[in-house]
């Protein structure tokens, strides 16, 4: 399924994933982070779908679960005493559980990355910083024509140079070295050759006149307002909760957990709103579009 | 209305004392098509970088350009880069951004336009072009022809009325030429759009220019439309006439007093008009051909190239790029594969070379097994190979010291190794380059430079991949002796190719190659009569009278002996 998430506004996006990161990062609440692992977990296999299930599956977990066994052993901090190592460092509940918290925070950053990664693309990086400052965008948007060009050359010229008989891959050690040493001083030569035609090209098409604009292809349309307003509201319920110190924990030297009340509910409830958000607005759009296809 | 006005133009580099351009008179009209053609060196693209302000080279310049009227240097840098479009050679160095929409706005932005505005210009330019289907691509993804009609297309978004171009379809193959010239032709016809272009690959454009322009040692020769350019260099014997299209060159070498023929079809019509009598026929040479017997020399001795069914892929789930590929090649042949693009000729390059692997089937060298010579045999058979663009090869700041590079690893006195250089040099008409940077040399001697290099690997085999692409007529010719010279040496050369013309009048045997595998060979002459339309254009001019002529020689001799 097509993800309807990632066709908003890139400052939309871009603000709906500070977000997420930075709450992850802090809120380390035992439902805080289960909310964020979900919904992070939720998002990632729907924008990447089995290929997502099986990386968290079988190298994400994994490590968490490695995670969460390392910390007991080398963090003693805490009261509640539970056994000891044969080295005589006591284990303790606190240092079990910060390392599953730790863990659990961990893998929400991870899986909220790869959402951005996938979402975020290059142009919209690139328009979002082109407003700030509009000769960064170019420069942006030039570097990353010339990573891959550059690549490509490289390998293009390793080949090249095989068909004669010099490769990295030919040779002992010193002469593989020499060889890709030569390659990277054809690259340079190469490189700074080419750009002479690229500066004309720029210079023909009158780059450097006073008054240089920026063109984007996105624009602010009125559903963007509509998931920014909701995205805001629900941030601002989530940042009063953080005030009052619902969506945090102490693990050291004691475990404390302030009571549940209807307003850290509300908070949380909320905290599960922005999470599922890109989920929800995806879902609401795939039954939209049920509706309208069986009404035809 | 005159677009430009150029006057007793005389322009020379910085620090060099002969001219490169001699009292330029021209004058453009608006919506005019010009074509410039001349040899590599002969001033085209200095000329057309005078055209726009910025683009001047510096140097001692003398004389007037009038564009509209008033001196160029009066109108602004704005109004030029707006209105002035240059497309230069290379498609690739051209594109500045990462994305086709971000390239479409570039002048665009430059010229200071709003969002509202760049986006129906854009909208506009994309749709008339037919590419609104790629514009949300990276530039990465596109091919050679589409970066080349994207660059014309993010030009004529700033609204050009003068279009420069030059040589922009010099990296292209065939078909993507050929699209690339009849969009700049729509341009022409649709927005009257002036045109000022300079080209090699004369056959398809010259019939749509309204003027020719011939230069020679920055001066210009002939000015004239294609038809009468053509007859004035007759009378001239000028050896610019190699790079003219065939039915020009057919004509130059006969005798008439018809009109000189452009295209392909007024060629027919001309040879249908000179007085050959078509019942005493005599047999055009090379007729006895088709029943050329076996293309095997000797009897006995293995093939020095021997391909048996080899298949190829780059992955396990992408297609086959190489099918049931079979190839003998005997010892001493030039060997020309031609085809299409994309049906896997350079692939099959490069299983030769040994650089890719077959997952099937069999290379053999000289009789052995590919796969099972040791590294060292390998080392001292492996064909050489020389990639389309030779500048891929150079590694040192002089020709002689990247000569010398080639022979850095080996044991081999002082004298020795000059040998071997000064012999090669000779061999490749490298005297006076030597101590000349590799990228500062023509296309042309950029190439007779890597195949220098290459020779002094000293390999029993080379493998040209395209070794004419961005070739002048004059250049080819000289690559041409250089391959016969090599023959003689007993060295066996294997090319792929798209330049028929060249194929079919040096090649010792010709392979036409399609969806991964060889379809046919033969001989030249038998290879190309046989086929209707894969053929030289002098051999579909001509093959309703001389079934049998392939080449250009061919065809004049034909008519010379029946007239």
């Amino acid at each position: 399924m097509k993800d309807v998430f990632s066709t908003l506004h890139p400052v939309v996006t871009f603000t709906y994933f500070t977000a997420v990161l930075l709450f992850s990062m802090c809120f380390m609440h035992p439902v805080c982070l289960t909310v964020s692992l979900l919904c992070s977990f939720l998002y990632s296999v729907l924008l990447r779908g089995k290929k997502a299930i099986r990386f968290n599956l079988l190298y994400l977990l994994p490590l968490l679960l490695f995670m969460a066994v390392i910390n007991p052993a080398f963090n003693h901090a805490g009261v509640t005493i539970l056994f000891y190592l044969k080295n005589g460092n006591p284990v303790t509940l606190e240092s079990i559980l910060y390392g599953i918290a730790a863990a659990g925070m961990f893998g929400a950053v991870v899986l909220w990355f790869s959402c951005y990664n996938a979402v975020m693309t290059s142009d919209k990086f690139i328009y979002l910083f082109g407003r700030l400052i509009p000769a960064l965008s170019l420069i942006l948007s030039m570097a990353l024509r010339f990573v891959p060009r550059y690549k490509a050359q490289i390998q293009v010229i390793s080949i090249a140079q095989q068909g004669i008989g010099r490769d990295v891959s030919n040779g002992n050690i010193l002469e593989r070295a020499r060889n890709g040493l030569q390659i990277l001083s054809m690259m340079t030569t190469w490189a700074l050759e080419n750009a002479i035609e690229t500066a004309d090209s720029m210079k023909s098409r009158g780059y450097g006149l006073p008054g240089r604009t920026s063109f984007s292809i996105f624009r602010f349309d009125r559903r963007d307002k509509a998931v920014f307003g909701a995205m805001l509201l629900l941030m601002a319920a989530i940042l009063t909760g953080a005030a009052a110190g619902f969506n945090t924990m102490r693990f050291f030297p004691s475990l404390k957990l302030l009571p549940p009340n209807a307003f850290s509910l509300g908070v949380y409830c909320a905290y599960l709103a922005l999470g599922s958000l890109p989920v929800i607005i995806d879902t609401a759009e795939e039954l939209k579009w049920k509706r309208i296809k069986s009404e035809l | 209305m005159e677009a430009y006005q150029i006057r007793a133009l005389s322009f020379a580099y910085p620090l060099r004392e002969k001219l490169a351009l001699k009292n330029i008179n021209l004058i453009v009209k608006q919506g005019e098509f010009v074509t410039i053609c001349g040899k590599s060196g002969s001033g085209k693209s200095t000329l057309l970088r005078h055209l726009k302000t910025v683009l001047t080279p510096h140097g001692t310049k003398e004389g007037e350009i009038y564009f509209y009227g008033r001196p160029l240097a009066e109108s602004g840098r704005r109004a030029q880069a707006a209105r002035i479009g240059f497309v230069l050679q290379s498609p690739d160095n051209q594109i500045v951004t990462d994305k086709v929409w971000h390239e479409l706005a570039f002048g665009l932005e430059s010229l200071g336009f709003d969002n509202k505005t760049i986006r129906l210009r854009v909208a506009e330019m994309a749709s008339f072009f037919g590419i609104q289907t790629w514009f949300g691509k990276d530039v990465a993804e596109l091919s050679g022809g589409q970066k080349q009609l994207l660059n014309l297309a993010s030009i004529m978004a700033m609204q050009a009325s003068i279009l420069v171009l030059d040589e922009p379809t010099s990296q292209l193959d065939p078909i993507a030429a050929e699209d690339f010239l009849g969009t700049v032709k729509k341009i022409n016809r649709e927005l009257g759009t002036t045109i000022i272009m300079t080209e090699h690959r004369l056959e398809g454009v010259l019939p749509m220019s309204d003027r020719v322009v011939v230069m020679d040692e920055g001066e210009i020769i002939v000015h004239d439309t294609p038809r009468r350019a053509g007859e004035q260099l007759k009378e001239m014997n000028h050896d610019i006439f190699l790079a003219m299209p065939s039915p020009m060159q057919i004509y130059a070498g006969v005798d008439s007093t018809l009109p000189c023929p452009v295209t392909v079809q007024e060629g027919r019509q001309w040879l249908d008009d000179l007085p050959i009598d078509n019942k005493a026929l005599r047999e055009a040479p090379g007729a006895q051909c088709r029943r050329e017997p076996a293309l095997r020399t000797e009897a006995g001795v293995p093939p020095v190239i021997q391909l048996q069914e080899v298949w190829f892929k780059y992955a396990r789930d992408l297609p086959d790029a190489v099918k049931d590929l079979s190839l003998e090649v005997e010892r001493g042949q030039l060997y020309c594969i031609v085809g299409g693009n994309g049906t896997g000729k350079t692939t099959a390059l490069s299983i030769v070379g040994g650089i890719l692997k077959p997952y099937r089937g069999r290379v053999r060298i000289s009789g052995r097994d590919l796969r099972k010579m040791s590294g060292q045999e390998r080392a001292a058979n492996q064909p050489a190979l020389l990639p389309q663009n030779p500048q891929l090869l150079f590694v040192k700041k002089t020709v002689e010291l990247d000569l010398y590079e080639m022979l850095a690893g080996k044991q081999l006195s002082k004298e020795e190794k000059e040998q071997k250089v000064g012999d090669v040099c000779a061999l490749a008409e490298l005297e006076g380059l030597l101590q000349m940077h590799p990228y500062d040399l023509s296309g042309g001697e950029q190439q007779r430079a890597a195949l220098a290099k290459v020779l002094l690997l000293e390999p029993q085999i080379l493998l040209l991949d395209e070794p004419t692409k961005g070739l002048d007529g004059h250049f080819k010719s000289k690559l041409a002796g250089l391959l016969k010279k090599l023959a003689a040496l007993d060295v066996t050369v294997l090319m792929v190719s798209h330049d028929i013309e060249f194929c079919a009048r040096y090649a010792d045997v010709c392979a036409l190659f399609f969806d991964g595998g060889i379809i046919t060979q033969n001989t030249p002459r038998a290879f190309f009569s046989g086929n209707s339309f894969y053929t030289t254009a002098a051999n579909r001019m001509a093959r309703h009278i001389f079934p049998a002529a392939v080449t250009i020689e061919d065809v004049i001799e034909a008519c010379r002996n029946n007239l």
